[in-house]
């Protein structure tokens, strides 16, 4: 199941604070890199195309 | 009177057709005056007269539909049915009524204000915050509004994938707090919705005057869905925001608060990419002058073992040196070979020469 904007941005989160972490490892930089550059865009592409729905409810609600 | 006839009514027909005539031609009549001798009976009926320059007449209603607080010399216009009562007295049955003009809304806003703070229905502790997600928001607006349009701008600009239903009513005039209580009661039924925002652009206090119907500020005060306000401009404050969970200045200022400004969070996400990448080459050149500092190291150990070594070995010299027969030889000394007994040969042997000689006598040292 494709990932919603929320969780891309959580994972993108959690990416970023292995960099700063006892985890992070030299070897394994580049490609985790690579992998947050790709998510980061793809967050961004969905966030400009996202739109909202609005809809009026059929009620009347003068009655 | 007998070769014209007409029809003779008795007076309690009489009355009631004058009822239905008044009823007919003033279905919903709306009556603008100043109240006087405002008095309430038996807790529940309300008498006041309504007059101006150069008329009066009498007015009656149920405590209950007075949704504004009410004092002799306040300006109101009242929704009424005009009746001609058992005593044959004018009067209007009031059903709404609401306070116009600056002054009388101020002292209505003053009065129940007060009113509803002892009640403790605007404390603080009763307030909720933004709900963590909001995925579904019920708003209350017209759909014609100014500020619905803005709210909806804003609203699109800032974020996507929400959803929003728009409870479409009344948000100026008469009609208008009964129509928003409703759309709240329908949000509350179907409880659909994470949030409920109550939105209406700016307006004149008479315009506004709805926001301060006792009712409905009780209404948004019992929502059991959090309810944010966003009415008039910043400077305009009314009952309902006071009731509200959330305040906000603006209907666009709603849109913010309900919402990330999908540009700033871009933003954010390309400043956490360029960040690592300053990161990861910092770690990069910070692991370089390690190994670099260590090379260094290394080397200056190397030399320093060799210098070691080199001073050990110059000392061993010297000291083989000092050890050489030859050097002794030289500071005048002889070396004497052969076996020191009387009248045999020795060699002695100087930095020089080889001598041979007899030994003639032996003594003790």
């Amino acid at each position: 199941m494709a990932k919603n904007i929320s969780e891309k941005i959580d994972e993108l989160k959690t990416g970023v604070e292995w960099f700063y972490s006892d985890d992070f490892k030299l070897e394994d930089a580049s490609e985790k890199y690579k992998a947050l550059t790709t998510l980061a865009k793809d967050i961004e592409g969905d966030l400009n195309n996202l739109k909202n729905e609005i809809k009026v409810i059929e009620e009347d609600f003068s009655k | 009177m007998e070769n014209n006839p007409q029809q003779v009514y008795t007076v309690t027909d009489f009355q009631a057709v004058c009822n239905q005539i008044l009823e007919t031609a003033f279905t919903g009549v709306v009556v603008e005056g100043e109240v006087a001798s405002y008095k309430v009976n038996q807790g529940k009926y309300v008498f006041f007269d309504l007059k101006d320059d150069n008329a009066s007449v009498g007015c009656f209603m149920m405590l209950f539909a007075q949704r504004f607080p009410l004092e002799d010399g306040m300006r109101v216009r009242v929704r009424a049915v005009p009746k001609l009562t058992n005593w044959g007295k004018f009067s209007l049955t009031v059903q709404q009524v609401q306070p116009v003009g600056e002054g009388s809304l101020k002292k209505s806003f003053e009065l129940l204000k007060k009113k509803l703070t002892e009640e403790g229905l605007f404390d603080a502790a009763k307030k909720r915050p933004l709900p963590e997600k909001i995925l579904k928001i019920g708003v209350i607006s017209s759909t014609q509004a100014a500020g619905y349009a803005d709210f909806c701008k804003i609203l699109n600009e800032r974020w996507g994938g929400l959803t929003v239903l728009t409870a479409h009513t009344q948000v100026q005039g008469m009609t208008a707090a009964d129509q928003i209580i409703r759309a709240l009661k329908y949000f509350n039924e179907h409880g659909e919705v994470d949030i409920i925002a109550v939105i209406r652009g700016g307006g004149s206090a008479d315009d506004l005057a709805v926001f301060n119907d006792e009712a409905l500020v009780r209404a948004i005060a019992a929502s059991k869905i959090p309810v944010i306000t966003g009415i008039g401009h910043e400077v305009d404050e009314s009952l309902c925001d006071l009731a509200a969970d959330i305040v906000a200045s603006t209907p666009s200022n709603v849109a913010q608060m309900l919402t990330r400004d999908r540009r700033e969070v871009i933003a954010s996400i390309k400043a956490d990419v360029k960040r690592i990448n300053n990161l990861l080459n910092t770690k990069i050149d910070d692991l370089t002058e390690v190994n670099r500092n260590e090379i260094t190291r290394i080397a200056q150990e190397i030399y320093r073992k060799i210098e070691t070594i080199g001073a050990d070995v110059s000392s061993q010299i010297k000291i083989l040196a000092q050890l050489n027969p030859e050097n002794v030889l030289a500071r005048g000394y002889a070396l004497v070979r052969g076996k020191a007994t009387l009248g045999e040969d020795i060699e002695i042997e100087t930095q020089n020469e080889f001598i041979t000689a007899n030994v003639k006598a032996i003594k003790e040292k």
